[in-house]
């Protein structure tokens, strides 16, 4: 069974939620539990199963599908991937335990059923036109959820989220298909392989107009500024479930996808745009906290921290060192964790008030201390304190920077200030303060339901804070080899200098001694 | 004076001219239906004296083509034509626009 | 040993967590019992480590890796030394006493547990500062004690000042805590490890220039935590908070972690004396700067807050100059009489249901003889009058700047002595001498209960002779900080010196009586002194809170606001809306091609016919142009 779990893990959802349509409705919801409970064992014994030891490619499945032109079905995952499966099947099963929609539940699982066969799919594709195929794939039942379930201008919002990801997705597509040709090109054979790109060195403008290619496909998903105007719209309109596995996940793609398609595929590229992908990434730090301190309205602020997080993963990733990228790849599952909680807890209060303006609440913390607390928890976890799960991600994303710039650093650093002005002050209006609104003098504290889905992420952010080594020690190792492959690659001078070199021996062995 | 090539690719021109204006000016159906059999004839007159200087049958084979092609069309056009007169008791183009995107 | 220093470290923790359990629940006095209780056992294990130390050995211990990756290796370390044990000391018999003082002060209040599982919290994560043994840790500790600070200060938060209060002071250390941050960057790539021990092995084989700037922005750290200008109008803003936090957090442990922070990396700070001497300018002003601040002030809590501010700059001179262990014995002595104070304060503003105002109260000391008699003492030991423990310290302190031949630094201290000895006994003498002021406000004071002056008598007994453990202290850390002796070497000027000084400050303190025992008004702004500029400068704290809310805080919500409803939505997302618009405008225009009327879609078509031809006879001749 091991040889095909990753199949299994692709496609088990999409087939029960195929036979949830025979599903009665009183039952879907127990029956979607039990689906994505399954589901998230299988993932977890994906994790036991895992060597943590090896740096490379495991669990690989591979069927040739268009054998002409070297399309196949190929699988397998690596340390970055794992644990973003497994943060996928977490969220979608936390997602349908504390589901607290009523209408239309059965579509709702279904959809989101299929939603987890296409972020499964995504992160453990390895042939490019399979990662395409589910990364499109993905759009369809989040324009549903939104369009479906969302808000008073859902219509909009769902389109403007569908027609921008997919117009960005539609250059990365060219680009793939320029890099196969290239390498048929220069081998001789046809092949959408990743593992085989790897092997392929690039002239350094052809890297540079690949990157940018893909840069607009993944970008638009990050989101990046200037393309993250989608994501506000998307959040703001989306109901709970679709906004916790939007920022949680589908948003993880776009950084995913930098570290698996461009920076070993264009290690001289991603040099050369370093420092302009970090001023971007500046920006959208900065601005973005600016942006969201700004906001009356209590989820937006979280869709606008999620952007302002996502700057500093970018950060992260294009440090091209060892702890920087660690440090990215460890955010995302940080950012993943403490925003989809954020967003739940958005969720109950919206359920509760059916607004989310900050203005109409206020001396929340005395009606409902427990929902205070975890929400205050989750917060500190996003404005990243130390021993929360963000904390880790954000040391070492900035840490890995500093090697490369020491002023960008210090500016991208002030995001441990903003981050703090807009949380803080949010938290202030909601939850300080007298109780003024005399509809808030009555809420119910959070019931099971809903502590369900949230003591498992207040857990998760704390455990990962104190001991993140069981996450940390895979993906460091298989950062390693990514790194070590784009030094192995880069052609120019500025290249080899800024990537570091791992197998030299000295600088390595002297300090593991040192410990 | 000998009637050379040029000479009937002139008389095809002129021809094919008078077709293409009386497509784009004519508001009567039927008109528009002589006209394209204008621009038809323009070019059999084209094909039959090309491949007669040349010496290839094969243009003056397709004339032959076009012009039984010419006259299906004709009659095929006429029924619709006299089905719409029935109908609306007009056959003014510009009355004709159900088709509008 | 390893045992005792778990139980010193977690015992706190376990506590916290204890009382987080009844966190939602209804005010029971088993959490101020049992986290008090673990507090105690803390202290007992601290004190046997201390033991242990003076004995001459270090406990070093490796709990767990924390965060491994490239070559980065942070494990949760925890040492306890010359000078962490020092630290853990005082923090413990200060939280000790603050915990058991609590139950009391706390009684009545709704957030009873609350209140101790943060109050635990912090001194765990106090502990975490001072015993860590690597900066990665020290950092953990930092921002946890910030975080507590922010909990406790915003503790009765259906309070408007209190929880902007809370959010000030948690900005404030984070505009600091950037600078530590860039720190430990600069540590990590440049020696490769966090470690406190590699660190200051290495740290000489680097440029000078990157060390001073290393130093620098540990030093920006500790200026947030210590509130040293310009990061210093947190802490007076902090008094919100209850009077316990105030004493504990404000006073006694949080604000010098700092020093601690400077202290403990004095071999950084060594290599750069110009960075030292810039440590000790700044200390010697925010010392002025504070004290001048507390003359006229007529809030009780703020004018302890900037005698602390003052006495922060005291502790950054003698650190400053290279004298860490002057600088931590100060720490230690100020500790405990400052937090006396401030319990002392406590007890003074339940008695007057709340009021702050020193000048609504007076004669004070014929209901309240025991909270007199300590904060009497409490307000001596801080004017440093011989044998209090003041004396030692601070006089201390103006040596060292004498000795080091900082004459400026030196005449400053001194000033700034006279002046705190003013403002201490100007609020004794308003609070417990003269007329009964409060009696036209209606209130009826009482003495605190009997426990809470009990739980404040160790703090009172060490403010008293805490002076004569100096030659024990200083043979303890001399195994860790450089072991200068500062004697004015000349016997004719040091006790010129000495006893100048303790006149100067007696001078101080009976003019301070003079002029305020026998009080008999409340003021009420229009006093000829009121009314000055010098005044209302310092009643309005240099006008700095104003000059930050109109210069930053108001500005950048002002900015906020421009980047959203400007930015954000007219400039990006409409150009976003502008590019789809035009593509749906585009093909809205287009559609008249598709209007059913087949004249014009013949004259469509003869049109593309035209182009069609027209490209075909153009790109023929270029070819055969080309071709040619």
């Amino acid at each position: 069974m091991l040889d095909h779990i990753l199949s299994i893990l692709i496609f088990f959802p999409a087939l029960a939620a195929m036979l949830g349509f025979v599903v009665t409705k009183d039952s879907m919801r127990a029956y979607g539990i039990a689906v994505a409970f399954v589901e998230f064992v299988l993932s977890l014994w994906l994790w036991y199963a895992y060597d943590p030891m090896i740096s490379g490619m495991q669990f690989m499945e591979s069927a040739p599908l268009i054998k002409s032109f070297g399309i196949s079905y190929l699988l397998g995952i690596d340390g970055i991937s794992l644990f973003i499966i497994i943060l996928s099947t977490f969220f979608t099963l936390l997602g349908i335990a504390s589901l607290t929609e009523t209408r239309h539940v059965k579509n709702l699982i279904i959809t989101l059923l299929f939603l987890e066969m296409t972020m499964v799919g995504v992160f453990a594709a390895l042939d490019a036109i399979v990662f395409y195929v589910f990364w499109e794939l993905s759009l369809v039942p989040m324009l549903y959820i939104i369009g479906a379930w969302g808000g008073a201008l859902r219509i909009y919002a769902s389109v403007k989220f569908f027609l921008y990801t997919f117009t960005g997705s539609l250059v990365m597509l060219v680009g793939m298909l320029f890099m196969a040709y290239f390498y048929y090109q220069a081998t001789g054979q046809w092949s959408f392989s990743i593992l085989e790109w790897y092997r392929l060195i690039l002239p350094e403008n052809f890297q540079l107009w690949l990157f940018a290619a893909f840069f607009i496909g993944f970008a638009i998903k990050v989101p990046m500024f200037p393309f993250h105007t989608w994501l506000p719209y998307a959040h703001g309109q989306a109901p709970t479930i679709g906004s916790v596995i939007l920022a949680a996940i589908l948003l993880k793609m776009g950084t995913y996808a930098f570290i698996r398609f461009s920076l070993p595929l264009f290690p001289d590229a991603s040099v050369y745009f370093m420092f302009p992908i970090a001023i971007i990434a500046i920006i959208m730090i900065i601005y973005t906290a600016m942006v969201a301190y700004a906001q009356e309205d209590i989820k937006q602020v979280v869709a606008y921290s999620s952007i302002s997080h996502m700057g500093i993963i970018i950060l992260g990733t294009f440090a091209l060192t060892v702890e920087g990228v660690s440090g990215s790849v460890f955010l995302m599952i940080g950012h993943g964790v403490v925003s989809g909680a954020l967003f739940l807890l958005v969720g109950v209060i919206y359920d509760r008030r059916h607004t989310k303006l900050m203005s109409e609440f206020g001396g929340l913390a005395s009606v409902m201390p427990r929902y205070a607390t975890i929400f205050g928890i989750m917060m500190m976890a996003s404005v990243g304190l130390p021993l929360t799960i963000n904390f880790v991600g954000e040391f070492l994303s900035l840490l890995g920077f500093y090697k490369q710039s020491h002023m960008i650093t210090l500016t991208a650093g002030t995001a441990i200030i903003v981050g703090a002005i807009y949380m803080l002050s949010a938290y202030k209006k909601a939850f300080f303060g007298p109780v003024t609104n005399e509809e808030n003098r009555n809420l119910k504290d959070v019931n099971r339901t809903e502590m369900l889905g949230l003591i498992p992420l207040v857990i998760v952010a704390i455990w990962l804070g104190v001991y993140p080594k069981p996450v940390l020690e895979p993906i460091n190792n298989s950062v390693e080899s990514v790194i070590q492959l784009m030094h192995d690659k880069a052609q120019s001078q500025e290249a080899k200098a800024r990537i570091p070199n791992l197998s030299d021996v000295s600088g390595m062995n002297s300090m593991q001694e040192a410990h | 004076m000998e009637i050379t090539l040029t000479h009937y690719l002139v008389l095809s021109s002129v021809l094919f001219a008078i077709g293409l204006i009386g497509v784009m000016r004519r508001k009567n159906l039927l008109m528009l239906f002589f006209a394209t059999e204008i621009l038809l004839n323009a070019t059999n007159i084209a094909f039959a004296a090309i491949s007669h200087y040349i010496g290839d049958l094969s243009g003056q084979m397709f004339a032959f083509f076009i012009i039984a092609i010419a006259a299906s069309e004709v009659a095929i056009g006429l029924g619709l034509l006299i089905v719409w007169y029935k109908r609306t008791g007009k056959i003014d183009l510009d009355q004709m626009n159900s088709m509008r995107g | 040993m390893e045992l005792y220093l778990y139980i010193a470290l977690f015992a706190p923790l376990v506590g916290s967590l204890f009382s987080a359990l009844f966190g939602a629940s209804a005010k029971t006095s088993l959490t101020g019992y049992v986290a008090s209780g673990l507090l105690f056992t803390s202290f007992i294990s601290s004190v046997l480590l201390l033991n242990y130390v003076l004995g001459g050995h270090t406990v070093h211990v490796e709990m767990m890796t924390w965060m491994a990756t490239g070559n980065l290796y942070i494990p949760f370390g925890f040492v306890v030394d010359q000078v962490s044990v020092v630290m853990m000391m005082v923090v413990t018999i200060v939280s000790t006493v603050v915990h058991v003082y609590s139950i009391g002060y706390m009684d009545h209040d709704k957030g009873f547990n609350r209140f101790f599982s943060w109050l635990s919290a912090f001194v765990f994560s106090m502990m975490v500062l001072v015993m860590s043994d690597n900066f990665a840790g020290l950092f953990i500790g930092w921002e946890g004690v910030g975080l507590c600070s922010w909990g406790l200060i915003g503790f009765w938060y259906h309070k408007e000042s209190a929880t902007w209060a809370a959010n000030e002071a948690f900005i404030m250390n984070r505009i600091a805590d950037l600078g530590m941050l860039i720190g430990i960057f600069m540590l990590y790539w440049n020696v490769g490890s966090l470690q406190y021990d590699v660190v200051f092995a290495e740290i000489g084989n680097l440029p000078v220039v990157i060390t001073t700037w290393i130093g620098i922005f540990l030093f920006i750290g500790a200026m947030g935590k210590s509130a040293q200008f310009p990061l210093h109008t947190w802490l007076a803003d902090a008094m919100e908070g209850p009077t316990p936090v105030s004493a504990l957090i404000h006073a006694a442990t949080m604000v010098t972690a700092g020093v601690y922070l400077v202290v403990r990396a004095n071999p950084i700070y060594d290599l750069i004396p110009n960075v030292g001497i810039f440590i000790a300018s700044l200390g010697a002003f925010v010392a002025l700067f504070a004290a001048s601040m507390a003359l006229v002030n007529r809030d009780m809590k703020r004018i302890i807050a900037y005698s602390t501010l003052s006495q922060l700059g005291y502790m950054f001179v003698a650190a400053g100059l290279g004298a860490y262990w002057v600088a931590l014995f100060h720490l230690m002595a100020h500790a405990f009489f400052k937090a006396l104070l401030f319990l002392g304060a406590g007890n003074v503003m339940h008695a007057m249901h709340d009021e702050l105002d020193p000048f609504k109260m007076g004669g004070l000391r014929k209901v309240m003889k025991g909270t007199f008699v300590m904060m009497t003492l409490a307000s001596v030991a801080l004017a440093g009058i011989y044998p209090f423990a003041g004396f030692f310290s601070k006089d201390l302190i103006l040596e060292v700047g004498f000795v080091e031949h900082h004459y400026v630094i030196y005449t400053v201290l001194l000033l700034t002595a006279g002046l705190t000895a003013f403002y201490s006994f100007r609020l004794v003498a308003l609070i417990f001498h003269g007329e009964e002021r409060y009696k036209l406000f209606g209130i009826h004071p009482h003495e605190a209960y009997k426990f809470m002056l009990v739980a404040m008598s160790p703090l009172l007994v060490l403010a008293i002779i805490a002076g004569s453990f100096k030659m024990t202290y200083f043979q303890l850390v001399m195994n860790l900080l450089p072991a200068t002796q500062y004697h004015v070497h000349n016997q004719t000027i040091f006790w010129i010196m000495t006893i100048g000084t303790q006149l100067f400050v007696i001078g101080a303190i009976l003019f301070a009586y003079k002029k305020y025992s026998n009080w008999n008004s409340v003021p009420d702004g229009t006093s000829k002194m009121e009314k000055s500029f010098g005044y209302k400068l310092l009643w309005n704290q240099y006008y700095i809170p104003k000059f930050y809310e109109e210069v930053f805080s108001r500005p950048y919500l002002e900015l906020s606001k421009v980047a959203w409803k400007e930015i954000d939505l007219k400039i990006v997302d409409a150009t976003v809306d502008m590019i789809a618009n035009a593509i749906y405008k585009t093909g809205e225009n287009t559609r008249d091609i598709q209007n059913g009327n087949l004249s014009t879609m013949l004259r469509w078509m003869v049109f593309g016919l035209v182009v069609l031809l027209a490209l075909a006879v153009a790109f023929t001749v270029g070819y055969n142009a080309v071709g040619a």
